[in-house]
C-alpha cells in the first residue's frame, strides 16, 4: 500500500515537473470522459425540469378543454337565452360598442380567461416542481414577467399612439391647419417615447439615462411642437381675432365648414 | 301634398279617440313663442289644442296671448338643434298623460311657418296619417348636409321621397309616437337622448303612412359647425342603418315623384359662393388623409379623387357617382369598423367639402340646385346593388 502510495506521488510529482509529450487517445478519452459529465448534468437537469415542463403543459391542455366546453356552453345559454336580441335594443350608438355580438364575446372571453388560468397555474406547478437549489430560476421568472409587461406596455403605447396621432391629423386638417402631419408626427413621437422610458423603467435598465434622455426628448419634441403650432398659426389667430373684432356683439347663427372666408355667411350646412 | 304609401300591411286608423292635439314646443323666446301662439289660435280652435312647453310661460309674455289656451310644463332638455330621442320620449309620455289624439313637435324657429302649414301638418296627423313631415322652401345653398347625405340614403335605402328626413316639425299620430318613443328608449336608457332619431326610417319600417307638406320658407334653427355636425348627423343614421338592414337590402320601389312641393327647378340666380376654401380643404386632405382613406376606399374611388385633386376650381366637380360610392363605403366601413368611427367620420367631412364646391359650381354653371341633388339620389339609387352586395359579402374583390 505504501509502495503503490509512494509511486502514484512519484508519477505525480514527474507529471508536474516535466511535460510528457500527450498521448492521442488519453486525449480523446479525457474529452469523452468531459462530455460525457455535461451531457449527464444537462440531463439530470433535464430530468429534474422535465415534471415541471409536463405538469405546465398539463395544466394549460386541462384549461383549454376546460375553457372549450365552458365557451361552447355558454355560446349555445346564452343563443337559447336570445341575449344578443335583448343587448340590440340597448347598444345605441357609442363609439366603445364591441363590434361582435355579446354572446361571441362572452364566450370568447371566458375561454381566454380559461387559457390565461391555465398558464398562471401552469407557471406555478413548474415553479413549485422546479425545485432546486440554483438561484437563476428564482431569477429568470420574475426578470421574465417584466419583460412581458414591459411588452405589454410597448404595445398599448403604441396603440395610444396610432390613435391620437390619426385623432390630431383628421382635426388638425379639418382646422386646415397645413402643419397637420407633423403635428400628428409630433403626438405620434411623444406617446411613443414615453411608452419606450415607461418600458425601460419597468425593466429596470439604464437608470438615470433613460429619465434624462426621456426629459431631454420629451422637453425637446412638446417646444418644437409648441415653436412649430406658434409659428405656424400666427396667420390663423390674428385672422380669428379680426373677424371675432369685426363680429363683436353680433350673434352668428351660420353654421360654418371650417375657417372658410366668404362663404361663411352663404352656406349653410345644416 | 305628397303621400308615401305604407310598405307593409298596416291598418289604418280611420278615428282617433282623445282630447286633442298636443303641440310640444322647443325652448323659445318670448316673440317666438307670441308668433307659434298666433299661428296656432289661428288655425285651431283653443279647446282642441295642448300646448307643451319647457319653458315659464306666464314669465316670458303676458296672459292674454295665451289665456284661452291649456297649457302644461314640457320636460326641459338641452336645447339641441333637431328633434332629439328624449324629446320622442317626452312627446309620447305627455300626449298618453294628456290622452291626445297626435301631436305636433314644433321647433324654436317654427314662428316663420304659416298658420296653414301647422293646420297641413296638424290636420293629417289627426286624420289618417301617422307621420306628417313638412318640406321647406330653403335658400340654393342651405341644408347641404341633408341634399348630400341624408335624403339620398334615406331615397335609395328606404323608398322614401321625404326631402327633409330629418325635419325639426313634425306631426305625429299616437301610434307613430309610440313607435318612436320605443326607439328612443333604447338610447334614454344608456343615457343618450341628445341623439336624433330618425321618424321616417322608423315609420317606413313599421309600414306606417307618411305625408310630406309644402309649409313653404322656413328660418332654420341655428346649429354647430360643421365638423360637429356632419359626425353628429351621419353617425346615428349610419347606425340606424345598421340597425335595419334586413329591412332596406330588400328591393322596394319608389313612389312616384311629387310635383306639388316647393322645390323649384329653376337655376339659381343667387350670388356665386367662394369655394377656393372648400376645395384648399379637400387638396389638403388629399395629401394628409390619403392613408386613411385607402382604408376605406377602394381604389377607384381613389383614382377619382386624385383626379379631382388636380381638378383646377372653374371645372371642379365631384362625379355622382364617385359621391355615392364614397358614402356607400363609408358607410360599409362605419358597419365593419374598419377604423374607429369618430377618426372615419372626421375623414368624411374634406370629401362632403369637395362635393359642395362641385354642388356650388354646377349651380353657378346654371343647373338648377334642385336638379342636381336629383341627380345625386338618382346615382345612389342605381348603385344600391353595390351596398347590399358588399353588406353582404364584404370580402369579394372589389377593384
Amino acid at each position: 500500500m505504501q509502495n503503490n502510495l509512494a509511486a502514484m506521488l512519484q508519477t505525480s510529482v514527474n507529471q508536474t515537473s516535466r511535460p510528457v509529450p500527450a498521448d492521442n487517445a488519453s486525449i480523446w478519452h479525457h474529452m469523452a470522459d468531459a462530455l460525457q459529465q455535461s451531457f449527464d448534468r444537462i440531463l439530470s437537469l433535464l430530468i429534474a425540469i422535465l415534471p415541471g415542463i409536463l405538469a405546465f403543459l398539463v395544466s394549460l391542455a386541462v384549461f383549454g378543454l376546460i375553457g372549450i366546453a365552458l365557451s361552447s356552453l355558454l355560446r349555445r345559454g346564452l343563443t337559447a337565452a336570445k341575449l344578443d336580441e335583448h343587448l340590440a335594443h340597448g347598444r345605441g350608438n357609442s363609439d366603445w360598442v364591441p363590434s361582435t355580438s355579446p354572446t361571441a364575446l362572452i364566450a370568447r372571453l371566458s375561454f381566454w380567461a380559461c387559457i390565461l388560468l391555465g398558464l398562471i397555474i401552469g407557471v406555478s406547478a413548474f415553479d413549485a416542481s422546479y425545485a432546486t437549489a440554483t438561484t437563476l430560476p428564482s431569477l429568470l421568472l420574475p426578470y421574465l414577467t417584466r419583460v412581458a409587461e414591459a411588452a405589454v406596455l410597448l404595445i398599448v403605447g403604441t396603440v395610444i399612439a396610432r390613435f391620437l396621432a390619426r385623432s390630431v391629423l383628421i382635426g388638425a386638417v379639418n382646422e386646415q391647419l397645413q402643419y397637420a402631419r407633423f403635428l400628428s408626427l409630433g403626438v405620434k413621437w411623444l406617446v411613443l417615447v414615453l411608452a419606450a422610458t415607461m418600458a425601460l423603467d419597468h425593466l429596470q435598465l439604464g437608470g438615470h439615462v433613460v429619465e434624462l434622455a426621456f426629459g431631454i426628448l420629451f422637453g425637446g419634441i412638446v417646444l418644437t411642437l409648441a415653436l412649430a403650432v406658434g409659428l405656424g398659426s400666427r396667420d390663423l389667430v390674428s385672422r380669428s381675432l379680426e373677424r371675432h373684432t369685426e363680429h363683436s356683439g353680433e350673434h352668428s347663427a351660420t353654421p360654418s365648414a371650417a375657417p372658410t372666408t366668404g362663404s361663411d355667411d352663404f352656406i349653410r350646412h345644416f | 301634398m305628397a303621400t308615401t304609401p305604407p310598405t307593409s300591411g298596416s291598418a289604418t286608423p280611420s278615428a282617433r279617440p282623445g282630447n286633442g292635439l298636443l303641440v310640444l314646443l322647443a325652448a323659445m323666446t318670448p316673440e317666438q313663442l307670441k308668433r307659434v301662439f298666433a299661428n296656432l289660435t289661428a288655425s285651431f280652435a283653443a279647446e282642441d289644442l295642448i300646448i307643451a312647453s319647457p319653458d315659464a310661460i306666464s314669465e316670458l309674455i303676458p296672459a292674454d296671448a295665451y289665456s284661452s289656451l291649456r297649457i302644461v310644463s314640457a320636460p326641459a332638455n338641452n336645447p339641441a338643434w333637431t328633434l332629439t330621442a328624449a324629446d320622442f320620449l317626452n312627446a309620447y309620455q305627455l300626449a298618453e298623460k294628456n290622452e291626445a289624439r297626435a301631436i305636433l313637435m314644433l321647433s324654436s324657429e317654427s314662428g316663420s311657418l304659416g298658420s296653414p302649414a301647422l293646420r297641413e301638418l296638424a290636420n293629417a296627423v289627426l286624420a289618417t296619417t301617422d307621420l306628417a313631415v313638412p318640406c321647406y322652401d330653403l335658400p340654393p345653398h342651405a341644408g347641404l348636409v341633408n341634399s348630400a347625405i341624408l335624403y339620398p340614403l334615406t331615397r335609395s335605402l328606404f323608398a322614401s321621397r321625404v326631402r327633409f328626413p330629418l325635419a325639426v316639425d313634425l306631426g305625429l299620430s299616437l301610434r307613430m309616437a309610440k313607435c318612436l318613443a320605443d326607439a328612443a328608449r333604447n338610447f334614454t336608457t344608456i343615457n343618450q337622448g341628445d341623439v336624433p332619431l330618425w321618424p321616417v326610417n322608423e315609420a317606413t319600417v313599421a309600414g306606417f303612412t307618411i305625408e310630406q307638406f309644402d309649409v313653404g320658407t322656413c328660418v332654420q334653427p341655428a346649429g354647430p359647425d360643421l365638423n360637429t355636425i356632419l359626425p353628429l348627423v351621419t353617425g346615428p343614421l349610419f347606425s340606424d342603418i345598421k340597425a335595419k338592414a334586413a329591412f332596406w337590402q330588400r328591393f322596394r320601389s319608389l313612389p312616384p315623384a311629387d310635383n306639388s312641393m316647393p322645390l323649384s327647378l329653376a337655376p339659381s340666380t343667387d350670388a356665386v359662393a367662394d369655394i377656393a376654401p372648400m376645395l384648399s380643404a379637400f387638396r389638403l386632405a388629399y395629401t394628409n388623409l390619403h392613408e386613411i382613406w385607402s382604408l376605406v376606399l377602394p381604389p377607384n374611388s381613389l383614382l377619382g379623387l386624385k383626379r379631382l385633386s388636380t381638378t383646377d376650381a372653374a371645372a371642379f366637380h365631384m362625379p355622382e357617382s364617385l359621391w355615392a360610392r364614397i358614402v356607400y363605403d363609408f358607410l360599409l366601413a362605419y358597419r365593419f369598423r374598419t377604423i374607429n368611427r369618430g377618426h372615419l367620420l372626421g375623414a368624411l367631412i374634406p370629401l362632403y367639402l369637395a362635393w359642395v364646391a362641385g354642388h356650388i359650381n354646377i349651380t353657378a354653371s346654371g343647373t338648377a340646385p334642385e336638379r342636381h341633388i336629383e341627380a345625386v339620389a338618382e346615382a345612389f339609387e342605381a348603385d344600391k346593388a353595390y351596398i347590399v352586395s358588399r353588406w353582404r359579402w364584404p370580402d369579394r374583390f372589389n377593384p
